[in-house]
């Protein structure tokens, strides 16, 4: 199969998988210890081969972004934030999708039917995080899923998964025994942009 | 009130559209070609718009036209729907443009989106009315086949229909013009955009080019000022004075958004803003926003009383000019603040030093672009050359 029509099938298969999906009582999210980032980027890799997401240096659907607020010489400090689309309570990509292309699933991930989008691009500039991009291989936009493909088994997110230092943790945010719950509990956390209301299911311990 | 008329109402040549502006025009249109065979072989990738401005000229020319369509048809409305008589004769001139700049529009924005003809389907199957491009293209829809309609009653001098299809027109037209503005004004990443303004600022704005476009091609069809006869120099006087006083409002709504985008430096507005006033778009704003589409225009006006039809003629191509950079300076200002910092690593595309993005138009859209300004020229001319334009 080319890359083409493994991405396409992948999509289709995500759709199927959301409408089986639609009574799912979970709802997923990222807990991100920035402070372990080691800027290897394998989870960007990761995300690229597990996604088929075409080639191309502005392709991606998640990325590691280096802190620009460095100290001055000698007091010296680097730090990283990765991160990808912010999988929003109050997504304004879906408000804005003239055709419900992008819609929210059952458990709380924002994805795009690709069938149904008309590549108006209206979603690109409603996202306050610029976490989409217009796919060649999907003729739609592309972006996140969660590896939604991987619900079905359990796994975690492909850059969950890869991640060395273990930066992010994956789980249910509706169960409060799970391990992500517990770090919100424990931890004082943060979300991308709080002011934009988007209620974002990416939270960032402080 | 409505009547016997034959076909041949519908018909009559005007020689003063010589064939020679016709061929020209369609010459312009040819260029266009070059841009839609690109696109159709090449895909979107021969559009100069990124991952960070993924709106460029093909919406903001796609606003220019659709504007100048409302504008016509909320001025045409004075006459045949709410019955002032002096403005009667502007009708069927605005009425059959506001149609073409309509078509024109929609085909540049064909061009823009990935799949028109998906568009067609699942707007209808698969509506979500949460959208303001929903709501905007659907209105607009709706609006075009009442232009159409009120065209027709026009033509066949039936007043009540008319004043009927004008009037649904005139509610399609001022709803579906100000949700375009709210396809801008609802979104929250946007500060440059967000708020009630823009819907607000796009029906004041299409006032402004429907009185310019009215001035403009009523000197088209008569050749020259001094050849208009005594009730379109009324009719165009009368529109003058409202062409003055809808620039002075805007100049006044101009002034306000960017006092109110600067004072303080509001984030992410600021930073817009000073793209227009100091940053990559101050040409554009200064000289033909500011300059072409405001302050010549409404100096001109102001000096002459409106009085002076040649003078106006020559402030209204000023402003029609002018508004197209309006609405491309509207357009990507909004877009050139990134969502994310460009930092190392961000990947955020077409990042400049300053930390703001920036968007130049690609051959391939620029040929698109001035293609669909020719052939909407061209159609006017076509029409206004065998159709009964006047009263």
């Amino acid at each position: 199969m080319s890359e083409n029509s493994r991405a396409l099938k992948l999509a289709e298969d995500n759709q199927k998988l959301a409408n089986k999906r639609k009574k799912a009582k979970e709802k997923w999210g990222i807990v991100l210890d920035t402070s372990k980032c080691i800027d290897c980027k394998a989870c960007t890799v990761a995300c690229k081969m597990e996604n088929y997401v075409p080639v191309g240096f502005y392709n991606y659907r998640i990325w590691v972004a280096e802190d620009t607020h460095y100290a001055k010489y000698p007091v010296i400090s680097r730090s990283f934030q990765p991160s990808q689309c912010q999988q929003c309570e109050n997504p304004p990509c879906v408000h804005v999708c003239p055709t419900h292309a992008s819609y929210k699933t059952a458990d709380g991930v924002v994805m795009v039917d690709s069938k149904k989008c008309i590549l108006c691009k209206y979603c690109m500039t409603a996202c306050p995080y610029d976490a989409r991009y217009e796919s060649h291989t999907t003729e739609a936009i592309d972006k996140c899923t969660f590896c939604y493909q991987r619900r079905e088994e359990g796994k975690d997110p492909a850059c969950v998964e890869t991640c060395p230092p273990k930066v992010r943790v994956f789980g249910d945010l509706n169960d409060p025994n799970s391990e992500v719950s517990r770090l919100l509990a424990y931890n004082e956390y943060t979300v991308l942009k709080p002011e934009k209301g988007t209620k974002p299911k990416l939270k960032y311990i402080k | 009130m409505s009547t016997n008329t034959t076909t041949m109402d519908f018909f009559a040549k005007n020689d003063k559209i010589s064939n020679i502006w016709l061929i020209l025009t369609l010459l312009i249109s040819l260029f266009g070609v070059y841009g839609v065979f690109n696109v159709l072989i090449n895909g979107h990738d021969v559009y100069g718009v990124t991952r960070t401005v993924p709106w460029g000229i093909l919406i903001s020319t796609y606003v220019f036209f659709v504007v100048s369509s409302t504008g016509l048809c909320l001025i045409s409305s004075m006459g045949h729907v709410f019955g002032i008589e002096k403005y009667e004769v502007i009708g069927k001139r605005a009425v059959i443009l506001a149609i073409l700049t309509l078509l024109c529009g929609f085909g540049v924005i064909a061009m823009e989106l990935g799949h028109p003809f998906r568009m067609a389907i699942y707007n209808i199957i698969s509506p979500n009315f949460e959208s303001a491009i929903w709501w905007m293209g659907t209105l607009y829809g709706v609006y075009l086949v009442f232009i159409i309609i009120e065209f027709y009653f026009l033509m066949k001098h039936n007043h009540k229909g008319a004043f009927y299809a004008g009037l649904g027109g005139f509610i399609a037209g001022i709803s579906a013009h100000s949700n375009l503005g709210a396809v801008f004004g609802l979104l929250e990443a946007r500060p440059f955009w967000h708020g009630p303004y823009l819907p607000i600022y796009f029906i004041l704005s299409a006032l402004i080019s429907g009185t310019a476009l009215i001035i403009i091609i009523f000197n088209i069809s008569y050749g020259r000022p001094s050849n208009l006869p005594e009730k379109a120099k009324n009719a165009l006087t009368g529109l003058s004075k409202l062409f003055g006083l809808f620039l002075g409002i805007i100049i006044f709504f101009d002034i306000w958004k960017i006092i109110t985008s600067v004072y303080g430096a509001p984030p992410e507005k600021y930073e817009s803003v000073m793209a227009l006033l100091t940053g990559q778009l101050s040409f554009n704003f200064w000289f033909f926003e500011v300059m072409l589409g405001m302050l010549i225009p409404f100096f001109i006006i102001l000096f002459t009383k409106g009085r002076n039809l040649t003078a106006s003629l020559i402030a209204a191509i000023s402003a029609v000019i002018g508004i197209f950079y309006m609405r491309y300076d509207l357009v990507i200002a909004g877009q050139l603040f990134p969502m994310r910092e460009p930092a190392p690593g961000a990947h955020v595309q077409s990042a400049l030093q300053n930390g703001m993005v920036t968007y130049s138009p690609s051959f391939s859209e620029i040929s698109i672009v001035i293609g669909a300004l020719g052939f909407c020229v061209f159609l006017y001319l076509l029409a206004e050359k065998y159709l009964n334009l006047s009263e």
